[in-house]
């Protein structure tokens, strides 16, 4: 997602004026684009919302299942359709539903489902931990692997370990992250015998079985996005230790590490969180490949078996939960590039196309 | 793109020979793979389970006795068309819609931003189980919920290249001379995008063939019986124990696939000149000039 703050004019001349009043009036003129910026990017995700919203009821609305086709099958007969369709609501007007779903959905209410009447929310609560707890792990191992790769990369510009690292995220990226799950499992589970294939222990119960089980999902998870942020690193890592300041600091005296954890890495860090905030659906979404892969007991596995049986509420359920999740996620990194770039933080010139 | 001396300039740089030769060879077996086919890839010899390569079965069986190497030749043909499909519904839906954004100028330009911001946040995975369960599961279904969810990326491309033409002066010198804006869409600005449109289709088909991938892993899109390098990795997932090397052969089938087209999308922006994002104005310092990685790489 990304936002383009309105430009300010009156930032820069705000310390300029003296006494009370005037203190006031720069402080106010240093917090307005502040809050203009976080206007534009409430707007922004409350306008994402709310056609994710509208895309996943009218997918709803164009599928001919009907409750009582997924709860009786072909037994069905008219009366029990209508019958059942006016249980759920279903023979008002596509507005007065659509308004009805996003007003329960605001309040945690998903509606239930045709076939078992469990309610959605339920299902998807004890679902949904399973990977956000695999993404997070993922999340973490990524920016682990992947930065690490690409520090070491940059720090040996143009020698034997960046090109391997630069060999690896391309083979990396020509791989769907479920056959490099494969792999894993061959080496880890099969050959070696010293990881689970699959299963599941919940994080609360034991930590330490939670790990053992969701390594390799995470791992496998992980790779792909791990390449990216290596690949990016690289390249800012590299243009960054170009420009004069890190030129200037080695100059001085201070050594290449030096230079680079204490200088470098904090500028370069900015391109690199929108990578990362790119990669939160991939990580999302691929967390379903894992856990058919793994066997967990997650949301796509929920998703899967209730699209199979033509479940429509659960199946919208998690479609409207998946994006809401990626939505707050791509938030938190919004504000995070927001913390780290004190020229964002101004509210002026978040892009760096439009600096020019 | 179509420009005899496009495809020359290609041809002449080595990686870019390579990727094409190896896309060519896909593109055999995807026309002729089911007619070479040594076996009917649904034969199921139930007295030849899970064997090893031998002179009968190149590449061996699988888990009911099907010739591994015959339903890689025929899969090759559902696998490709189905990403080709998907890319040019997304291609369809995106450029145009990026033209008309730049070009319309911030009339249009905050409602599709923030539709394309929508498709962006659908996982690709969570959004083709939610319309297999909602409009049936099936090849065109699934595709056109790719196709859709790509379109964002084009969407993107078309509209920086385009932004960054929008004040060039000999398209300012044209619309004066007084040429129609469509006149001057035809003959300026499609021939300078159409560049970056091609490096992000090359891209993206590699990235919607391992979508494509996915999807059949899990059961959507093709069904079971007939063979796709993903549904055949999905199928091997359970005998990993007895055929633990089983995988590495549509994997690498897929490997070449994909990491050709990205050769070949490196090949085209370098032979061409296409950028992710022309920029307006030189930039003072050339040390900044490429920082940022193009972020076009489908999630999948």
């Amino acid at each position: 997602m990304s936002i383009a703050a309105p430009a300010s004019p009156a930032t820069g001349a705000a310390t300029a004026v003296g006494g009370a009043g005037g203190a006031v009036a720069a402080a106010v003129r240093r917090t307005l684009p502040w809050l203009r910026s976080l206007a534009g990017i409430v707007a922004v995700t409350v306008t994402v919302l709310l056609l994710a919203s509208v895309i996943t009821f009218a997918l709803g609305a164009l599928s001919d299942s009907n409750p009582a086709a997924a709860a009786l099958g072909e037994t069905a007969t008219q009366e029990d359709i209508d019958r059942l369709n006016h249980e759920f609501g279903l023979d008002r007007s596509l507005v007065a539903q659509y308004f009805s779903w996003v007003g329960h959905a605001l309040t945690g209410d998903l509606g239930r489902s045709w076939f078992t009447t469990i309610p959605v929310t339920d299902s998807i609560r004890t679902a949904l931990p399973v990977d956000l707890s695999i993404a997070a792990l993922a999340l973490v191992l990524a920016i682990l692997i992947g930065g690490g790769a690409g520090i070491g990369a940059a720090l040996s510009n143009g020698g034997v370990f960046d090109r391997v690292v630069t060999l690896v995220c391309s083979l990396l990226g020509t791989l769907p992250p479920f056959v490099i799950g494969m792999a894993l499992i061959v080496v880890f589970a099969v050959k070696l015998q010293v990881l689970p294939a699959g299963g599941y222990v919940p994080i609360g119960q034991d930590p330490l079985e939670w790990l053992r089980f969701s390594i390799l999902p995470g791992l496998a998870l992980s790779l792909d996005v791990a390449a990216s942020i290596a690949r990016q690193l690289r390249t800012s890592l590299t243009g960054e230790l170009r420009e004069n300041y890190a030129i200037g600091a080695e100059m001085r005296g201070f050594g290449r590490r030096r230079v680079l954890f204490g200088h470098v890495l904090r500028n370069a860090a900015g391109p690199t969180l929108a990578v990362i905030g790119l990669a939160i659906p991939l990580i999302i979404g691929g967390a379903v490949m894992t856990e058919k892969l793994f066997g967990l007991p997650g949301v796509a596995q929920l998703a899967l078996q209730s699209a199979e049986r033509g479940d429509v509420p659960v199946v919208l359920g998690t479609l409207l939960v998946t994006a809401v999740v990626v939505v707050a996620a791509s938030l938190v990194i919004n504000v995070l590039q927001t913390l780290l770039n004190p020229v964002a933080r101004r509210g002026d010139g978040t892009t760096v196309g439009a600096a020019s | 793109m179509t420009h005899p001396t496009t495809i020359l300039a290609l041809w002449r740089v080595p990686s870019a020979r390579f990727a094409l030769l190896v896309l060519a060879g896909v593109g055999f077996l995807a026309l002729f793979g089911g007619a070479l086919a040594p076996h009917d890839p649904l034969q199921q010899y139930t007295d030849r389970v899970l064997q090893g390569p031998s002179a009968d079965h190149l590449l061996g069986t699988d888990y009911v006795g099907r010739d591994v190497l015959s339903r890689l030749m025929e899969g090759t043909r559902l696998s490709v068309v189905g990403a080709v499909e998907a890319v040019a519904i997304g291609g369809l839906l995106g450029v145009p819609a990026g033209l008309v954004s730049a070009w319309l100028g911030p009339r249009l330009e905050w409602v599709t931003l923030r539709i394309s911001d929508t498709l962006v946040v659908l996982p690709f995975t969570v959004f083709a189980i939610a319309v297999a369960g909602t409009l049936g599961n099936g090849l065109q279904q699934a595709m056109v919920a790719i196709g859709v969810l790509i379109s964002p990326i084009f969407y993107r491309v078309t509209r920086a290249a385009t932004l960054g033409l929008r004040k060039v002066q000999y398209v300012e010198a044209a619309e004066l001379m007084g040429a129609t804006e469509w006149w001057t869409l035809r003959k300026h600005i499609w021939s300078k995008v159409l560049p970056n449109v091609a490096v992000t289709a090359a891209h993206v088909t590699g990235s919607a063939l391992l979508v494509v991938a996915s999807l059949a892993f899990l059961g959507l899109g093709v069904t079971p019986p007939a063979p796709t390098w993903g549904g055949m990795l999905s199928s091997d997932l359970g005998y990993l124990a007895q055929q633990p090397w089983a995988p590495v052969y549509p994997a690498v089938l897929m490997m070449a696939t994909v990491g050709s087209l990205n050769l070949l999308a490196d090949a085209i922006r370098d032979a061409t000149g296409a950028t992710a994002s022309p920029r307006r104005r030189p930039r003072p310092s050339p040390s900044t000039s490429v920082r940022e990685e193009r972020p076009d790489v489908v999630p999948a």
